[in-house]
């Protein structure tokens, strides 16, 4: 039954990538640094595009800290993560042209939204980006190819 | 400066509240009495003890959860009902989660319920 798809990665390691995301974007916030905003698009950016190895925070995560935890207690699908990622790409993008354009408040507002969703996802584990993925792919209608085991 | 504060302090608080509700929704979903529903006989049918694992295409540990129990429990009989297939099967289960998996006696009757891998793990030790 679970024989195709990509390999299931560590739900650990996009939890970190949020947490890190979430507190980057609430610092910058508080202390007014804009450019937290691209910077942080472009770490994003590396891991949903690239994958995990190209991304610091997860590549952090998988050399430094998953050696002194012990193994997860579920695994889970790269796919529905991986978009959310790409969602907050666009977001932190759409923030980053807000600034330039010179609309400070916008551009802050779709950065909370950021740090709110992702915080949301470390925390409890609910990612409302892969929720949206699961929907979409219901929507579509095309056959969900189950990932595979370890 | 200060607003600033607030906006975050706001923001945190947002989600340190959903964690609490989610925790406080979890439990009531572990300890929730078991639905007056009972499973259909393709499902229970020839075995005395049956576990029904509810799973979805992208849950990665429900695979694991089904070998699990195969081999932790092998004499009872492992099923696993793909959620988004059988969305009425779980609905009337009451089913929110993959993986959950009801033990149920040969008549299809549900004995007992457990929410995420790890409950049943604990439940069903290798």
């Amino acid at each position: 039954m679970m024989s195709t798809g990509p390999t299931p990665i560590d739900p650990r390691g996009p939890r970190t990538n949020q947490a890190v995301l979430a507190m980057a974007l609430l610092v910058g916030f508080l202390a007014d640094w804009r450019a937290v905003v691209p910077i942080f698009a472009v770490v994003l950016f590396l891991g949903a595009a690239f994958g995990p190895r190209y991304g610091p925070v997860l590549r952090f995560y998988a050399e430094v800290v998953k050696p002194r935890l012990g193994p997860p207690a579920e695994l889970e699908d790269p796919r529905p993560p991986r978009f959310a990622a790409a969602v907050g790409v666009v977001f932190l993008v759409a923030s980053a042209v807000a600034f330039l354009a010179g609309a400070p408040g916008l551009g802050w507002g779709l950065a909370l939204v950021v740090a709110a969703l992702a915080g949301l996802a470390a925390v409890t584990g609910v990612c409302v980006g892969c929720e949206v993925y699961l929907w979409l792919a219901r929507l579509r209608g095309r056959p969900l190819t189950p990932a595979a085991s370890p | 400066m200060i607003v600033r504060l607030v906006v975050v302090l706001a923001v945190v608080g947002l989600v340190v509240a959903v964690r609490v509700a989610l925790d406080r929704r979890r439990r009531w979903s572990a300890e929730e009495a078991l639905p007056g529903a009972r499973f259909p006989a393709w499902v229970t049918e020839g075995a005395d003890r049956t576990w029904v694992v509810f799973t979805t295409p992208y849950c990665a540990s429900c695979g694991p959860i089904v070998e699990h129990l195969a081999v932790a429990d092998p004499r009872a009989r492992v099923v696993a009902v793909d959620a988004s297939h059988d969305p009425g099967l779980a609905r009337d289960f009451g089913v929110r989660r993959a993986p959950t998996v009801f033990e149920a006696d040969g008549r299809g009757n549900p004995l007992r319920r457990f929410s995420g891998a790890d409950a049943v793990r604990e439940a069903v030790p290798a």
